[in-house]
């Protein structure tokens, strides 16, 4: 395992990748159980979270700073998401006049 | 020291998480998810990468969050209407979820680690100057690209978010 050294204590980088996977099992759980679409968008945005933290602790570990890269990338594409679908749910609310995803099939024929 | 902020940091984002997923009124899974958000720029700044902690920050728990919440005023408190129509949904996803959790759990048993690159000048390392390099010279095309995927994002979200769709 490997151990990282923050400000002289060591700590396990299998700690923070934990920490990851149980957020992004959060957001998981959040996609399939809510049916809010923006409560489904908000669950994506942590799972998106939680990968940033598990590409940054592995970054870490690796002495690379590829990792923080790849993050800066996924913030800008978690931005473009964010207000595409923000702006499909605007769009359906004006036309159907609800927020439950059981309510909205048009797409479906 | 750091072990402690590590843990009080960890257990605010899982709480922050259990918020998101478990609040009835979508304001305040908004505001759950800024809670982890700060969290994990706490761990990121454990991590010693400063910039993705500015980022994270200012445009994340920032601009992004600032960008649901308007969604949020701007379609009034809708709440979710009593039970789906799927009987077994609450059943299925938390077994699939146990699934996926048991998963995880058994792929970080067997990760090798490298061992870090010891020539490697760990004083740059997650700094403003550091990343930029990075992102001006290898990365340079990648980062262009997201600038146009901005920029298409933008024009999209103005277009679908016009006054009327029949008209399309």
């Amino acid at each position: 395992m490997s151990t990282l050294n923050i400000g002289g204590s060591q700590i396990d980088t299998s700690w923070f990748l934990l920490l990851s996977a149980v957020l992004f099992i959060l957001g998981t759980t959040g996609v399939l159980v809510r049916r809010n679409p923006l409560v489904i968008l908000i669950s994506i945005e942590l799972m998106m979270n939680a990968a940033n933290l598990a590409l940054i602790g592995y970054g870490a570990a690796l002495g690379t700073r590829e990792g923080q890269i790849v993050v800066f990338f996924v913030i800008a594409i978690a931005a473009a998401e964010a207000s595409v679908g923000l702006a499909i749910f605007v769009s359906l609310f004006r036309h159907t006049e609800t927020i439950d995803v059981n309510e909205i099939h048009i797409l479906k024929w | 020291m750091a072990i402690a902020v590590f843990f009080v940091a960890a257990a605010m984002a899982v709480l922050g998480g259990i918020g998101v997923i478990s609040f009835h009124q979508s304001i305040r899974s908004v505001l759950s998810l800024v809670v982890v958000m700060l969290a994990l720029s706490v761990e990121f700044l454990l991590l010693s990468a400063q910039f993705v902690f500015a980022v994270q920050i200012i445009v994340y728990a920032g601009a992004v969050m600032v960008l649901f919440l308007f969604v949020i005023a701007l379609l009034g408190p809708a709440r979710e209407l009593g039970r789906g129509r799927l009987r077994f949904q609450a059943w299925l996803s938390g077994l699939f979820v146990l699934v996926l959790l048991g998963l995880m759990w058994a792929m970080l048993q067997g990760v090798q680690y490298r061992q870090p690159d010891s020539k490697a000048d760990m004083s740059l390392f997650g700094t403003v100057q550091a990343i930029g390099v990075g992102l001006f010279t290898t990365y340079l095309y990648p980062f262009e690209l997201t600038s146009i995927l901005l920029l298409v994002a933008a024009i999209g979200a103005i277009y679908l978010s016009r006054k009327r769709i029949d008209d399309l």
